[in-house]
């Protein structure tokens, strides 16, 4: 029973953080995005150490994106990929020190997967830390202008 | 250490496990769980390692273009403005169940998008105000408040910044929703957008397949965001609106099996790290024919009409 009143208060406390997550896609996400307009739509959630997510996405031909990926500071890194439908690594931000914001261009329409993936840095089970991610995407607006 | 549970903790853990679950597959409209997390719910012998491990499991999450970047799309495509096609603003009054409202909350928004980028900023200010008053039906709170209005209306010269606040009352609403237990009106608000941007789209193309064939293209490769549409709607399809909504698009989706979208080279990846930019080569080949173009165009007409009467 004990068991029970922990996993539903971890609930309870998981439900009343996670709203707080659209605060911090307006306060810290957006700011990534610089110059590039937000496209409007809300994706942010909280993710722990060792957990996995996939958003799948079109990304259409003319149309310069940035991925802007935040996450709370107490969080480890976020390894990011793009990959295409067929599982094909197209970008992976390994390689480039964990940078989370990025800008892409298709030559082709194409829907692409971005895969994130954080980090564990905990020892034990007991203390993983969780917290706020969010995975905003930017339009280039009509004017190229420097990052 | 392994422990077998007693029915209690079996009927506790399961209502514990089951209520993340329904909290995580709402917590953005556009995000579920995969098979093998259902599979641990239904499990008997559990521990403090499955418990680990449900935690760690994979989320999905589907985003639709947002009204937006239809917007931008089309225009980017040279199309024109053409104030006729829009939602007339007097339709408003029609609207007074959730389900009218979260789709044309989603069509005013796309409207709304439409004319900003065409620089209409007078008829952007109305289209605000009437997605702000279904937003306020939907009790969407503050997403769109007399500030966000004001400060419309102080920005009329300045295109970006008036984009900046359309997309941030799009988010906000849509956040709102999600946050608040209330996913299945966030994704007919996403719907909503979506069918009105497409409707937009095809009637600019004059009917023909000939006239634009940029605006075309972008036509036909809603075909891949079509996938995305269908993937959320599944998700509430239990919520008897949603399910309205899934057979209207299964409609639209027999159409849009027939155009062939194919990927003629293979896709490969070139990345700048200076810049920071990574190009995705790929050469890729959409075929609609102008029967198919044309009874595409009769069933977005169709929908659409359905969901502003």
């Amino acid at each position: 029973m004990r068991l029970s009143i922990i996993l539903i208060s971890l609930f309870l406390g998981v439900f009343n953080v996670n709203s707080q997550c659209i605060n911090f896609a307006k306060s810290v996400g957006k700011d990534y995005l610089g110059e590039y307009i937000h496209d409007g739509n809300y994706n942010a959630t909280i993710l722990e150490e060792g957990e996995k997510a996939e958003l799948y996405k079109t990304f259409f031909s003319g149309q310069n994106y940035r991925v802007a990926i935040a996450k709370v500071e107490q969080l480890p890194d976020i390894h990011f990929r793009i990959l295409d439908k067929e599982g094909n690594v197209l970008f992976d931000n390994i390689k480039y020190d964990y940078r989370l914001v990025w800008d892409f261009k298709v030559e082709s329409t194409q829907m692409l997967i971005v895969e994130l993936n954080v980090l564990e840095k905990s020892t034990g089970a007991d203390d993983l830390i969780n917290g706020c991610v969010s995975v905003l995407f930017g339009l280039e607006p009509g004017k190229k202008k420097k990052k | 250490m392994k422990r077998i549970m007693t029915k209690a903790t079996i009927y506790f853990l399961s209502l514990a496990i089951g209520g993340v679950l329904v909290f995580s597959s709402c917590n953005s409209g556009q995000k579920k769980q995969k098979s093998e997390e259902q599979q641990i719910v239904e499990s008997v012998n559990v521990d403090g390692k499955l418990v680990d491990d449900f935690k760690k499991s994979k989320l999905i999450f589907y985003s639709l273009p947002s009204p937006l970047e239809t917007a931008m799309l089309i225009k980017r495509a040279g199309a024109t403005y053409n104030e006729e096609l829009l939602n007339p603003l007097s339709n408003i009054d029609k609207y007074s169940t959730n389900r009218q409202m979260a789709l044309n909350l989603g069509i005013y928004s796309a409207d709304l998008s439409y004319t900003s980028l065409f620089d209409q900023t007078q008829s952007s200010i109305k289209y605000m105000a009437n997605a702000k008053r279904l937003a306020d039906g939907l009790g969407i709170m503050d997403a769109i408040d007399e500030e966000t209005l004001k400060k419309l209306e102080a920005n009329i010269d300045n295109r970006d910044v008036m984009l900046d606040i359309i997309s941030e009352t799009f988010m906000s609403s849509n956040a709102y929703l999600t946050e608040n237990d209330r996913p299945a009106i966030a994704v007919m608000v996403l719907v909503g957008g979506w069918v009105e941007g497409l409707y937009l789209a095809t009637r600019l193309t004059n009917g023909s397949v000939e006239n634009n064939k940029r605006l075309i293209d972008r036509i036909v490769y809603q075909k891949l965001s079509l996938y995305t549409v269908i993937n959320l709607l599944e998700e509430y399809q239990d919520n008897e609106d949603v399910q309205y909504l899934l057979d209207r698009i299964s409609e639209l989706n027999e159409i849009f099996e027939k155009v062939e979208i194919s990927n003629t080279s293979k896709i490969e990846a070139e990345t700048d790290a200076e810049s920071r930019v990574t190009t995705i080569k790929a050469e890729s080949e959409a075929v609609i024919s102008p029967i198919v173009f044309e009874e595409l165009m009769k069933k977005v007409e169709e929908i659409r009409t359905e969901f502003v009467s």
